[in-house]
């Protein structure tokens, strides 16, 4: 706890969460919905494709999407490292953060699965989608959607921030 | 008329119940706006990034088949935001974030309507995979990622500028 209030009272997470810059806590927040939208958004379509949307299409090519995917994770990852730096000691205190974590790591081991399984077999485009692709498909929608749900509502569970002059900010 | 509008919707029900009578309800529609934004923006960013030349082996023409989709975003977001509105609309209206937000989205409706009236999304729907869309098409698409996330920002600016939250 003494080391997480360190890390909440460090100049750049003073910054980050007082300073009422624009390009603190207001632009770190809206990379970390862009990032959310690309990673989760490209990840949902592909997974449409795979329940059997545009059955046209062949499925290879939307590997090439997981490029976009990975940058919108990493920009995510490293967005939210910066706003859990900022507010440490209340988040890390909310159960509802730990199941947005929980949610994220299955979603990204499944995210992973669907490139080895899917994507690698050479014959993907050659036969119908394997009922397994289609369970993975499943997995990974309900686990965004998990995460997000988990991710909103860290605002309205839990402890107030340690910022009541920012509850709103941090909270809305 | 706006001031009028706002008034009479904050007084219905569904005002009530947004502006903190039943108190799951703005959780609720924020949590759902924030799906409906992925589903917006991962089905139409995938169709705009294979028109800028990413995964050229889609073809164009299926591939509007994710449009659907894109719009149940849009609704979904139009009719959470609805309900947001009506929860405190003097909130959005008097900030100026909120007008732009507005302005993006009217932009990004223009945008997809250039793209069908002028016949370019016919055009590059008789495409096959692995062929290169025209400039304009490249552009409208460029336009189009840009409006989504600039929409996206104005929104996340809501509580940040104007002071109205």
């Amino acid at each position: 706890m003494e080391f997480l209030s360190q890390i909440e009272h460090s100049g750049f997470s003073n910054w980050v969460r007082e300073s009422g810059s624009q390009w603190s806590y207001p632009t770190i927040l809206f990379l970390h919905t862009v990032g959310l939208a690309f990673l989760v958004g490209l990840n949902v379509a592909i997974d449409l494709r795979i329940l059997g949307v545009a059955r046209r299409l062949p499925v290879a090519p939307f590997e090439r999407f997981y490029r976009i995917m990975w940058m919108g994770f990493w920009i995510n990852a490293v967005s939210g490292i910066i706003l859990l730096a900022a507010d440490a000691t209340t988040k890390l205190a909310n159960p509802t953060f730990y199941v947005k974590m929980a949610f994220i790591a299955a979603a990204v081991v499944v995210m992973v699965r669907i490139r080895r399984t899917v994507f690698g077999d050479p014959q993907i485009d050659q036969q119908p989608i394997a009922p397994s692709a289609k369970l993975l498909a499943w997995a990974s929608i309900i686990c965004w959607t998990g995460a997000i749900t988990a991710g909103r509502l860290m605002a309205y569970f839990g402890t107030d921030s340690g910022a009541p002059q920012f509850i709103n900010r941090i909270g809305g | 008329m706006i001031a009028a509008f706002a008034n009479w919707l904050h007084a219905t029900s569904l005002g009530w119940a947004a502006g903190g009578g039943l108190p799951w309800v703005e959780p609720a529609c924020k949590t759902v706006h924030f799906l409906g934004l992925a589903l917006l923006i991962g089905c139409a960013g995938l169709y705009d990034l294979r028109l800028l030349g990413m995964a050229k082996g889609l073809a164009l023409g299926p591939l509007q088949r994710l449009m659907p989709f894109a719009a149940l975003g849009f609704l979904i977001n139009l009719a959470t935001g609805v309900v947001m509105f009506a929860g405190s609309p003097f909130q959005y209206l008097e900030n100026v974030t909120f007008w732009l937000k507005m302005l993006f989205i009217a932009l990004a409706g223009v945008n997809v309507l250039a793209f069908y009236l002028t016949g370019l999304a016919r055009q590059v729907a008789a495409l096959g995979p692995g062929q290169d869309v025209p400039v304009s098409a490249k552009l409208i698409a460029a336009v189009s990622l840009c409006l989504w996330i600039g929409v996206v920002y104005w929104g996340r600016m809501l509580p940040f500028i104007g002071n109205a939250f």
